[in-house]
């Protein structure tokens, strides 16, 4: 669906979209890496299988993607991705990878992505997601890499007849940063979340790219994307939700709030909602703006400075998307990621 | 010995000028009330001495004990025991009633040299008063005043009182919005809080809040300057008649 006509292959310049690419207009991937990273051999180590909090931990970094099903299948229900990059320094290491995951027939799976990393890389990593009837995946992504980080992250999802999928993901971007998911809804009953939070300072770019394809009855589709963006940063959401000719009772919301905490920081926002059904239920909302001055003052009259009230209420304002997530213990680990994160916007 | 002093304060919102040339004094342990029609600068009395942005001061003064508030920042003022209940409370989403008082109350006590309350003496404290305002615990955990009713609203603002513990009080309109079996819970929390060390000031247009919590002094405010004052008596008055007179002098 709408992908670029040359598939894009790290190692090869000649495929990098550039802002022509009415996909990548706002995120120009040959503006952010002008030459050909270099291609590293396996320097990563497959830890002994440990255990996370209770999860099952794989590492996938490096592009290292080729075992995903079969940590899936060790997994019992809650597996953790250890998906660290680690690059040269003064030079750019590149990785790629692709790998599969599938849950059958009423499985469910709770899948923590961790993408962190060091010094200069560039990566380019897709995973390919199927579920069959009655599946449920929840999906919860951190991404948090480095400022140097050159990092193009995609995933296609296909769903089935009362599946649920579930996304959640937290950014704080890097030199270049962008998530991609393209699912196709398989209706009857299945039910598809794409929600986000980003925390963007400095130079960071991150870019949320979301196409859906409901062209099956009674399909659900929900997205809640917030975030706050201050210095240089850039924040892009590009939401695509399409209705098929007779894809009737479907149910999609789309809504993205963005904070913007003082000029020069950028917020490049598209919902597209393209519905060729009739009887659909559709809405969007897209917002940006600044912080609410009036709010501000009441906290400080109240007895709080004005650092402890902002951190306040910029915490407030990313917090709701982590509050959604349903496992506690993934939940609890995001809310005291997303503090800390947070601390570094309460100096203004 | 008077609490709050403020002396000929003339006050613009936006190169309009609607306080002008303020005076009023109010003792310790009294109750005075400010009423005035509509657009008389009621609320940006309350708001000025609170220190909202864009609320410039041109002249005059305004003291708590003896402090200069005018040269503090609002949360300094709110430290050195000032609090306005506001005529609306604002909905701040995505933080717990309970985040929100404890922020604020540590937020004082540090500025003020203090130590931290703990969580659990905190707790203790916030379930006693909540109690007594008929506040469950529940309410406590949503998100402060999002989609709370207007009693609700008014009742957090009572039990913000109660554990912040201020030296003066401005209540803005806070019967607004109340019926009138929200209007006692709220006037009888205020009431509780009557106290010799502590100061009130009450804003209102209808005398109805009036009959709960009873006013020493009342000042009748037209354009900007107090141009009457008398006892509770007043209020009866303007009840029966309006506020017509006064605002003839005025012009």
């Amino acid at each position: 669906m709408n992908a670029p006509a040359r598939k894009l292959d790290i190692f090869d310049p000649a495929t990098y979209p550039t802002r022509r690419d009415e996909e990548w207009k706002y995120s120009d991937l040959s503006r952010a890496l002008r030459e050909a990273p270099k291609a590293v051999g396996l320097s990563h180590i497959q830890a002994e299988v440990a255990d996370f909090n209770g999860f099952y931990w794989h590492c996938a970094g490096d592009g290292q993607l080729g075992g995903l099903q079969e940590a899936v299948n060790q997994a019992k229900g809650r597996l953790y991705l250890d998906m660290g990059d680690f690059g040269t320094e003064g030079e750019v290491s590149g990785y790629q990878g692709e790998g599969h995951i599938r849950l059958g027939a009423g499985e469910s799976l709770i899948l923590l992505e961790d993408y962190t990393g060091a010094f200069d890389y560039a990566a380019h990593t897709t995973i390919h997601f199927e579920l069959a009837e009655g599946a449920s995946l929840i999906r919860v992504v951190i991404l948090d890499e480095p400022e140097t980080a050159t990092s193009v992250r995609r995933s296609t999802v296909k769903t089935a007849p009362d599946s649920v999928y579930k996304q959640y993901v937290f950014a704080t971007g890097a030199a270049f940063q962008r998530f991609e998911t393209h699912v196709d809804h398989a209706g009857h009953g299945a039910v598809v979340e794409m929600n986000g939070a980003y925390l963007l300072k400095d130079k960071a770019h991150f870019d949320y790219t979301t196409r859906v394809r409901h062209a099956e009855i009674d399909g659900v589709t929900n997205q809640l994307i917030k975030g706050l963006v201050k210095d240089r940063a850039t924040a892009v959401f590009q939401g695509r939700i399409l209705v098929e000719r007779g894809a009737d009772g479907t149910d999609a919301r789309m809504h993205h709030q963005s904070l913007m905490l003082n000029d020069g920081a950028r917020v490049r926002a598209k919902p597209e909602l393209e519905i060729y059904a009739d009887d659909v239920q559709c809405a969007h909302g897209n917002t940006i703006g600044a912080m609410d001055e009036a709010a501000l003052f009441f906290c400080q009259s109240r007895g709080m400075d004005e650092a402890t009230a902002r951190a306040l209420l910029m915490q407030a304002f990313v917090l709701p998307v982590a509050e959604q997530i349903e496992d506690e213990t993934v939940r609890d680990m995001v809310l005291n990621w997303i503090e800390h994160k947070a601390g570094g916007f309460y100096g203004l | 010995m008077t609490m709050l002093n403020i002396e000929n304060l003339t006050v613009a919102v936006e190169d309009k000028t609607i306080l002008k040339g303020l005076t009023l004094n109010v003792p310790a342990g009294e109750v005075h009330a400010i009423m005035g029609p509509n657009g008389a600068g009621k609320s940006t009395l309350g708001y000025t001495l609170a220190g909202r942005p864009n609320y410039e001061v041109s002249a005059g003064s305004a003291t708590l004990n003896g402090e200069d508030l005018l040269e503090m920042e609002v949360h300094e003022r709110a430290a050195a025991g000032l609090y306005l209940s506001f005529q609306y409370p604002l909905e701040i989403p995505g933080v717990p009633a309970m985040t929100f008082i404890r922020t604020a109350l540590n937020s004082q006590r540090k500025l003020r040299g203090e130590d931290e309350m703990s969580a659990p003496e905190f707790l203790k404290e916030i379930r006693a008063i909540a109690k007594t305002l008929k506040i469950d615990a529940d309410m406590l955990k949503r998100p402060l005043n999002v989609g709370f009713s207007g009693g609700e609203k008014k009742r957090m603002e009572v039990l913000q009182m109660a554990l912040l513990k201020p030296k003066f009080l401005i209540l803005d309109e806070t019967d607004s919005g109340l019926d009138i079996d929200a209007l006692k819970v709220v006037s009888d929390g205020v009431n509780a809080l009557r106290a010799p060390d502590r100061g009130m000031l009450v804003i209102t247009h209808y005398q109805r809040l009036l009959d709960h919590i009873k006013p020493d002094r009342i000042h009748i405010l037209v354009d900007g300057k107090i141009v009457h004052s008398g006892g509770p008596e007043l209020a009866l008055e303007l009840e029966a008649h309006g506020y017509d007179r006064y605002v003839n002098e005025a012009a």
